[in-house]
């Protein structure tokens, strides 16, 4: 009899515990995390009766979670693919819109400048025509400007992010370090059972870390998990956590590196390929520095080659053509490391070999060495880093204050903030040269045939640039220059002096005279103008075979790509994402049918387990009643 | 598969927000009439529609070059028209001067109508463009070129030519200087003058002159001497006799390749030089008329003036010659411009219908992925409210 009340009872008693992990399950259908959880029901240890045994009953063993170990780590790491690609996309689609803006933007500038010049061309003596160029100009100083301080807006903003994932992946280390201890502890007390709800808690923390940076776990035997970062360093370690810490880079005090440590010296970005942090380091070094870079060469090829064209030109008031665009010089800043005080100086020796890179200039032992400060590939180079030698590579010239200490490191930028500082440097519409600065003309008096060419300007420095100069003919095929000297002629070819080139085609007849002069007061003079104008299409990046302009829809094309690339992957990896999600979900999520199912289940059950208790109770009552009755 | 129903919802969620992303796309394309809005959604196009925007503006840019070039070369084209104009009225007066038959009182009144048309040259030469340029000044186009001085006119500006960018690779000068439009005319005949001796005391006069064989005539200077009335010869310039002959009146003379028509009685003693051409400046060659007219007038006109009246003729007719072949320069520039607008023109509707087919959108695919989405964001939601409602829950 006492058997069937323990049976009854036990069975109550489990199935109460499955109604309640049911109704937890229902309660926590929504809750991130939640591992759906079911009760293992075993038989309860029988009795032998002599040569038969007998049921007790039933019992929990214990609560079971379900989850797949291989799922959630699939899980954790999609979402730290698609942390760091969302990040990534945000910045790269933001770069793409910032240069490929076609209204309002650089292409439009540029346009307007190429046209303004055509304009003063076309009329050389108009101010007004002069006062748009410079206006045009101002526009095409301001678009380069405006363009890199949203850019470097970008840079300030990766920063701010850096700050606060590392915020939050420290303090998501350190809820994980505590629940380690808990779980721990936990675990001990209820003899090897796992408290599974602080597991489902850790596991969604994991989740959350995995979001902002790629993670690797490892669990203890105790149950500890153990999580590390980047190439394995560790995060979380049992109960303790190491902090990151987001640093200064020892080159660029403004842009923030990843630490392990407060003072900086063990520096992970590098390592830091996934999760939010991840995307944030990448749309810096892949994006937004690269279209810095590019803009920046565009700005100094602009530059040069503007100031170059104005240079051999004269302007309304007799004088050669001063600079019309100023720019920074190159970057060369000496690592925070650095042991001594030696600077280097970056100059630009050839616009056409430039590159969009940045350099990292080494010296150890006793030898220097160049590398691309993104890929870290050697770059060749000639010279000793002096006044006399300098380094030279990819269009640069590098010359070093001493004998840097060893193992001193420089960062070169050679157009980083070439955009951010591109400004306008001439003042006054008058200074615009728009004429040549040397005219030629033939004596009237000449009875050969021989004409002379409008001459150009070879070397706008030559002192005696403007200096007049009379070639007269001597004979037919002989010159003399001021009256001095004999030179042979030669129809056609060039005549150098004083850093002008001119040629004399034709027939000269002996006695026959040109001349070569200053073009002061030759303001309709549009030679300079012209030039300037078809510049447009003049080669100046990549050894002079790409244009300004093609290097503006180069880029366009460039970071659209990027965009569009990123843009692809992020679809991709969210799709990853799903499925991963559906992998876990479909054994960790709760079914409500499938509860309701179970509800009704246990339900019928307990049901059935009280209606044998009131069958046992009855069997008792009546077996009492027999014996009061004195039936027994 | 167990499908949970924080999955569904999570998918769900998912599935919506895609399709409204892509709805706001095709909607923000309809309104912008853009195929694409950043160049993400097509970077090559995005590159190619720059690339051809810079090449538009290009295009419209040596298009208004063109027709800045145009208004200048109509404003020298007319001024040429004028100026030839008044040389002709100068060579009627010329010839009217040079016809025997005027009274040399009359001399007088046509050198001072000669020195009027002198004026109206030089007024004309400093011609300006409608930016106050002075089109004739080479370079210095601020500085009036010309100025009426002793011997004709002083010439302040340079041998600059201005040119203008009309296509790529395609520069036309839209002016000329004033040196070669009006002082490098060549004298005589363009090859060689003839002048009669000052000191000649017969009535030689010099008719046509022409190169009859050019390889045969080097540019040497000659001196047709008459050594008796019907007797000539003609010396190179170190007095050697290079030719002789019997002088009939009328008859032409001919060495080293060229033809000299002399008429009329010269004595002997009488010489003729004969010299190859030198540039010599219109306003000279004006001022020359008026000198030599006015020392005629109210005097008798010898052979030396009727000579030198007809060498002024001849010189006249070369300033003709070239005004008219740099005016036909002028028009064969202006054609060259007419071609490169209509180039221009049908270039840039190739360009715009380039860039439309890259950037513009296609309307009725737009509106057609328009419906499909919405059809779509309908039936998900639709599928959601029902799948959504299944609960076991509502039976028990």
């Amino acid at each position: 009899m006492s058997n069937l009340f323990q049976i009854n009872v036990s069975a109550i008693q489990a199935l109460q515990t499955a109604i309640a992990t049911t109704s937890n399950n229902i309660a926590n259908a929504n809750t991130p995390g939640y591992a759906k959880e079911s009760v293992d029901l075993t038989t309860a240890i029988p009795q032998v009766h002599g040569s038969t045994t007998l049921g007790t009953g039933v019992q929990v063993t214990k609560i079971l979670r379900s989850y797949s170990q291989t799922a959630a780590n699939q899980l954790n790491s999609s979402q730290s693919n698609l942390g760091q690609l969302t990040s990534l996309q945000t910045y790269t689609n933001q770069v793409d819109n910032i240069v490929g803006t076609t209204a309002g933007g650089m292409s439009a500038a540029l346009q307007s400048y190429y046209a303004a010049w055509s304009n003063v061309a076309n009329n050389p003596t108009s101010i007004a025509t002069r006062q748009a160029m410079l206006g045009a100009a101002q526009g095409v100083a301001s678009s380069f400007q405006s363009t890199s301080s949203q850019l470097q807006s970008l840079n300030a903003n990766i920063n701010d992010a850096i700050t606060m994932d590392v915020q939050q992946i420290n303090s998501i280390g350190a809820s994980i370090a505590k629940l380690n201890q808990q779980i721990v502890v936990g675990t001990a007390q209820a003899g090897g059972q796992p408290p599974n709800d602080l597991i489902d808690q850790r596991d969604q923390l994991l989740s959350n870390l995995s979001q902002l940076v790629g993670v690797t776990t490892n669990t203890d035997s105790n149950g500890a998990l153990n999580v590390f970062v980047g190439s394995g360093q560790p995060l979380v370690l049992q109960g303790n956590v190491t902090k990151l810490t987001a640093v200064p880079n020892p080159f660029n005090a403004s842009q923030l590196e990843i630490s392990t440590a407060t003072n900086g010296s063990n520096i992970i970005s590098g390592s830091i390929t996934a999760g939010d942090l991840g995307g944030l380091l990448a749309a810096r070094t892949q994006a937004v520095d690269p279209a810095l870079n590019q803009l920046g060469q565009i700005a100094t090829a602009l530059s040069q080659s503007a100031n170059a064209q104005q240079n051999v030109g004269m302007d309304l008031t007799g004088k050669l053509g001063a600079n019309l665009f100023s720019v920074a010089s190159p970057l060369a800043t000496a690592s925070a490391n650095n042991t001594d005080a030696t600077t280097a100086t970056v100059g630009i020796a050839n616009v056409g070999a430039l590159t969009a890179n940045d350099y990292l200039l080494t010296y150890r032992g006793g030898a220097y060495s160049l590398t691309n400060a993104s890929t870290g590939a050697a770059i060749a180079f000639t010279g000793a880093g002096t006044a006399a030698s300098p380094i030279s590579a990819d269009g640069l010239s590098i010359v070093l204050s001493g004998t840097p200490a060893n193992g001193d490191q420089f960062l070169i930028q050679p157009t980083a903030q070439a955009a951010g500082s591109f400004k306008l440097a001439l003042t006054g519409p008058s200074q615009i040269a728009a004429a040549g600065a040397i005219q030629t003309a033939a004596a009237n008096a000449n009875t050969g045939s021989a004409t002379i060419s409008a001459g150009s300007v070879i070397d706008a420095t030559n002192p005696s640039l403007l200096a007049t100069a009379n070639i007269q003919f001597t004979s037919p095929t002989t010159y003399s220059v001021n009256g001095a000297g004999s030179y042979a002629y030669t129809p056609g070819a060039n005549i150098n002096l004083n850093g002008w080139q001119v040629q004399i085609s034709g027939a000269p007849a002996a006695g026959d005279a040109f001349t070569v002069q200053s073009n002061a007061g030759g303001a309709g003079d549009n030679r300079n103008a012209l030039a300037s104008a078809n510049s447009q299409t003049r080669g100046v990046l990549a050894g002079g075979t790409i244009s300004v302009n093609a290097a503006v829809s180069a880029m366009i094309t460039g970071f659209g790509s990027q965009a569009q690339q990123v843009n692809n992957a992020q679809s991709a990896q969210t799709a990853v994402n799903a499925q991963a999600l559906q992998s876990v979900q479909s054994v960790s999520g709760v079914n409500l049918n499938e509860e309701a199912a179970n509800l009704l289940q246990w339900q019928q059950a307990f049901q059935a387990s009280a209606q044998a208790l009131t069958i046992g109770n009855n069997m008792f009552t009546s077996l009492m009643s027999a014996l009061s009755n004195g039936i027994l | 598969m167990r499908v949970t129903q924080s999955l569904v919802q999570t998918q769900f969620l998912t599935g919506l927000n895609t399709l409204e992303s892509n709805l706001a796309q095709t909607q923000a394309q309809l309104t912008t009439g853009l195929a694409f809005s950043s160049p993400a959604q097509n970077p090559a196009a995005a590159g190619s529609v720059n690339t051809y925007n810079q090449v538009l503006a290009q295009s419209t840019q040596y298009a208004a070059n063109a027709n800045s070039a145009q208004t200048n070369l109509n404003i020298e084209d007319n001024a040429l028209t004028q100026i030839q104009n008044q040389l002709q009225t100068l060579r009627s007066l010329a010839l009217q001067a040079n016809s025997g038959t005027i009274s040399p009182q009359d001399l007088g009144a046509i050198a001072s109508q000669a020195a009027q048309i002198q004026k109206s040259l030089i007024g004309l030469a400093n011609t300006q463009n409608g930016n106050g340029d002075y089109i004739f000044a080479g370079y210095a186009s601020q500085t009036a070129p010309f100025a009426q001085a002793a011997g004709g006119a002083s010439y302040a500006g340079d041998q600059g030519q201005i040119l203008a960018q009309i296509a790529a690779g395609q520069t036309i000068p839209v002016g000329d200087n004033g040196d070669t439009v009006f002082n490098q005319i060549k004298t005589g005949n363009g090859t060689f003058t003839v002048t009669a001796n000052a000191g000649n005391t017969g009535t030689g006069l010099i008719g046509a002159t022409t190169v009859a064989n050019p390889a045969a005539y080097t540019g040497g200077s000659y001196a047709i001497k008459f050594t008796a009335p019907n007797a000539y010869q003609v010396l190179d310039a170190t007095n050697a006799v290079v030719a002789s002959g019997t002088y009939a009146d009328g008859q032409a003379i001919g060495f080293a390749g060229l033809q000299i028509s002399l008429s009329g009685s010269p004595a002997a003693g009488d010489s003729f030089a004969v010299a190859p051409s030198g540039n010599q400046s219109l306003f000279t060659t004006v001022q020359n008329l008026v000198d030599t007219l006015n020392s005629a007038a109210g005097t008798r006109v010898t052979p030396q003036i009727d000579n030198a009246i007809a060498g002024s003729i001849n010189d006249i007719d070369q300033a003709l010659g070239h005004t008219s072949t740099v005016q036909t320069a002028v028009g064969g520039r202006l054609n060259a411009i007419t071609t490169q607008l209509a180039i221009a023109t049908t270039q840039q509707t190739q360009l715009k219908q380039t860039i439309s087919s890259l950037q513009s959108l296609d309307y009725p695919s737009a509106i057609t992925s328009l419906t499909n989405q919405q059809t779509s964001l309908s039936a998900a939601m639709q599928a959601y409210t029902l799948t959504a409602g299944l609960s076991l829950f509502k039976y028990i």
